[in-house]
């Protein structure tokens, strides 16, 4: 039996009023992969920020290679041996990887040459190839990533914590990082691998640590579980995935939405959608796939109208709508559930009502000689609650009270009936839980099946894999191909969602 | 022409010393917007402290503790309490006024001619001073001059070559960053506040002990302000910081030069007093790359 490298005893966090964690006790062994599963808000990176320092216990021991030690701050944990890379990294753009690496943890003068050497050997040794004097906001996420390790493998942890850490990476970069996570722990160092991936638990885990609401609700051998019974423990109960009908022929169906070699370039700078041309048709589930940040929200900007393109055209059922107004566009029936429901869909300190009524404000539906029709709104509301089963208690609830899946489900409801013709999603299920996740997948599938043409964007594959008819993938701006599902394996997508175009050979 | 450009490096001074405030304080994502209180209330400090004292060295320490005093409760109030810059800052610069004014009072009552303080004496620096004409521009100067000369390889240096200046620098591009590295953000910015507090206390005191030799609560005219634009339009940087001091140096002393020769017949004084002013927002404008610290202005706390 390995020994204990970190051991926590009846942790208990509050945030204001709310529990985070509750009496969560959990063992680290040397040597170890340990999988901290759960959904969101489960509570288990509040528990992990707990052992790094980030966030002071309200109740609670841990005992570090059997010792008791208070964790203060981050610098407790580093003296410890312990590193966590955060779930959004935490570097500096502007900064070169070295300074970003030894940042706190120098003293005095800094002989850039000597460091620069230090962490190009270090790299080395774990064969990354990381360019040490480059601005660490011009390199590539995967890239950041491996920064972020050599920050851990600098100060010589022992203990690394990593915080959902393939939610950015391309399945290439995933093995890589997988490969790194074994070679690490092959020396003796443990790893907690937090995620709410069932796939990278069963590939890299050898202990499952489930978290449920903010506490612990089993710990199991990887070989003694499978993915079924993993996904049971974390939601709590069964999910049957909904099935995609893929009977229907869209193909000769009318077609609603026609991008033509639609470009925009940002004034001195490369264009950030480079003509791109595709089609969806009624009934249609058209995904785009590909890492976030390579033009699919920009993408989405100019569909919507919130910015002009440069160059192209874009058609709704063959007319052209790239001139028209915002207004026009929700008028022609496109609804749109933005990748940022904070910044571009709900208003957090508004009732529900309000945010339903926030797209359509000028709508006869809801206004009557210049005042709003209270009733049929919350009426309206109530209906939408009860029908995407949103967990609120009225039409008076603030947005911001509701967890984010149900934020989601009030943005989709509303999206979904403002758009009659087309529905525009951008990463719908971004970090929500799976139950959530479910029920929109579930929404999706229903509208087309109401044959409204739908746009997907998505950078989780199994998403594009599960609910798309048709597939493209896009890399900087450019359509890397557009194929049928069914056409692609999960190596050629990622092949593709990297840039590599033999992928698809 | 010697004395115009060496009345340029004296304009200078205090302009260079509050924008390196300044460029210290924004690295780690503080505006010090009550710069222009800290000059005002530093001005005073160094008055009182000399005239009641006898003693400029007195009079320099209580305008950098009246600067630091300012600074504390503009940090204790935007890093730990996390208000909003502009607006604390904005709210002390009208208390420091406030305090200025009452408390001139209410220690020296309303003299009919105003009080005199001797001013910084000019030290010439042995050899370098004897160098003809940059030796009298250059180094027959006051104290704070050489300071302010010193400050300014001294900062490039700890800003881009120490462990301290990387700190300083990653607190206000992302703070996060900091935090994870096991630094303390709101300690490292509130502690920086307070140089820059008694940096900027110290610049305002030139315009009483290093200069007129006399307060009065319009001393500063908006000279803090400037300072807060020269880091703007310096992109942060102690080098960029001396260009633009010098250009507003140089756009003070004429308009000093100006009144002192009576030319106003033939050009309007307004205008040249206005020059430094309307400079600013002519270089605010035309200026294209600005390397803003990513988080300038925004208080850090963690999530929930």
């Amino acid at each position: 039996m390995a020994e204990a490298v970190v051991e926590m005893k009846h942790i208990t966090k509050c945030f204001a009023k709310v529990v985070a964690n509750k009496d969560v006790s959990l063992v680290v062994n040397e040597g170890e992969v340990v999988a901290l599963l759960g959904e969101n808000g489960a509570g288990k990176s509040t528990i992990m920020k707990i052992l790094y320092g980030l966030y002071s216990l309200d109740e609670g021991q841990i005992l570090i290679r059997g010792k008791e030690t208070m964790i203060k701050s981050p610098a407790d944990a580093m003296k410890n041996g312990i590193a966590m890379i955060q779930q959004h990294f935490s570097l500096v753009p502007v900064h070169t990887a070295t300074e970003n690496i030894i940042l706190g943890n120098i003293k005095g003068r800094i002989d850039l040459k000597k460091q620069n050497r230090i962490v190009k050997e270090l790299s080395e040794q774990y064969g990354f190839d990381i360019p040490v004097d480059v601005k660490v906001g011009e390199l590539a996420v995967g890239v950041q990533q491996k920064i972020e390790i050599l920050k851990a493998l600098y100060i010589n942890a022992n203990i690394l914590i990593m915080d959902e850490p393939t939610a950015v990476l391309t399945p290439q970069e995933s093995d890589l990082l997988m490969n790194f996570i074994k070679e690490y722990t092959a020396k003796g160092n443990s790893v907690v691998f937090i995620t709410h991936k069932l796939k990278e638990v069963m590939e890299v885990a050898d202990r499952v640590i489930v978290m449920r609401n903010g506490i612990v609700v089993n710990t199991v051998k990887k070989n003694d579980t499978n993915e079924h019974e993993l996904a049971q423990m974390m939601v709590g109960h069964d999910i049957i995935p909904a099935e995609r009908d893929t009977k229907l022929d869209y193909e000769s169906l009318p077609t609603v939405l026609e991008f033509k070699n639609v470009t925009l370039q940002p004034k001195d700078s490369v264009p950030v959608i480079d003509s791109v041309s595709f089609s969806v048709h009624e009934g249609e589930i058209f995904g785009i796939a590909g890492v976030s940040g390579n033009g699919q929200d920009e993408l989405c900007d100019v569909l919507s109208g919130i910015r002009p393109m440069t160059l192209g055209e874009i058609l709704f059922r063959g007319k052209p709508m790239h001139n028209m107004t915002i207004r026009e566009r929700i008028e022609l029936g496109i609804g749109y559930v933005p990748v940022d429901r904070y910044r571009d869909a709900m208003e957090m300190d508004m009732t529900l009502s309000e945010n339903i009524l926030l797209k359509a404000s000028y709508d006869k539906k809801w206004i009557n000689k210049g005042f709003i029709r209270k009733k049929a709104l919350d009426t309206y509301t109530k209906d939408l609650i009860k029908k995407h089963a949103v967990k609120a208690t009225g039409p008076d609830d603030l947005a911001r009270s509701l967890s984010g899946g149900n934020q989601q489900k009030i943005v989709l409801g509303r999206e979904v009936d403002l758009g009659s013709n087309l529905m525009v999603f951008n990463q719908p299920t971004r970090g929500l839980d799976m139950g959530a996740v479910d029920r929109i997948h579930k929404v999706i599938l229903e509208e087309k099946e109401n044959k409204k043409a739908i746009l997907l964007i998505s950078t989780e594959l199994t998403e594009i894999f599960g609910l798309c008819d048709r597939i493209a993938v896009m890399y900087k701006g450019k359509f890397m191909g557009i194929y049928h599902n069914g056409e692609l394996s999960t190596a050629q997508i990622g092949l593709l969602m990297a840039g590599i175009a033999e992928g698809a050979a | 022409m010697v004395n115009f450009l060496s009345r340029v490096i004296i304009m200078s001074t205090p302009l260079l010393l509050g924008s390196l405030a300044e460029v210290y304080a924004e690295r780690t994502g503080m505006m010090i917007c009550a710069i222009e209180g800290i000059f005002l209330i530093g001005a005073w400090g160094g008055f009182v402290g000399t005239y009641l004292s006898g003693s400029q060295v007195l009079g320099l320490l209580l305008a950098m503790g009246c600067g630091l005093a300012m600074a504390a409760l503009y940090g204790l109030i935007t890093v730990y309490m996390k208000q909003q810059q502009v607006v604390t800052g904005t709210a002390l610069q009208i208390l420091s006024a406030g305090f200025c004014s009452f408390f001139h009072r209410v220690i020296f009552g309303v003299p009919i001619t105003p009080l005199q303080i001797k001013t910084l004496p000019k030290l010439p620096i042995p050899l370098l001073s004897q160098i003809p004409f940059i030796g009298q521009i250059l180094f027959t100067q006051n104290i704070l001059t050489y300071l302010a000369y010193i400050l300014i390889p001294l900062s490039i240096y700890v800003l881009f070559h120490t462990s301290l200046g990387l700190t300083l620098r990653s607190t206000g591009e992302n703070p996060e960053a900091v935090d994870v590295a096991g630094i303390n953000v709101n300690r490292v910015r509130f502690f920086t506040v307070l140089f820059a507090g008694a940096l900027g206390g110290l610049a305002g005191s030139f315009y009483t002990v290093g200069y007129l030799g006399m307060f009065t609560t319009g001393i500063i005219g908006g000279r803090g302000w400037i300072a807060f634009a020269i880091c703007f339009l310096g992109n942060w940087n102690p080098k960029g910081a001396v260009l633009g001091t010098l250009a507003f140096g140089l756009a003070d002393a004429v308009s000093v030069w100006i009144q002192a020769v009576g030319r106003s017949e033939f050009f309007p004084n307004e205008l040249i007093i206005a020059l430094p002013y309307i400079l600013t927002i002519l270089l605010t404008i035309f200026r294209s790359n600005f390397n803003v610290p990513a988080k300038l202005g925004t208080p850090y706390s963690k999530e929930n």
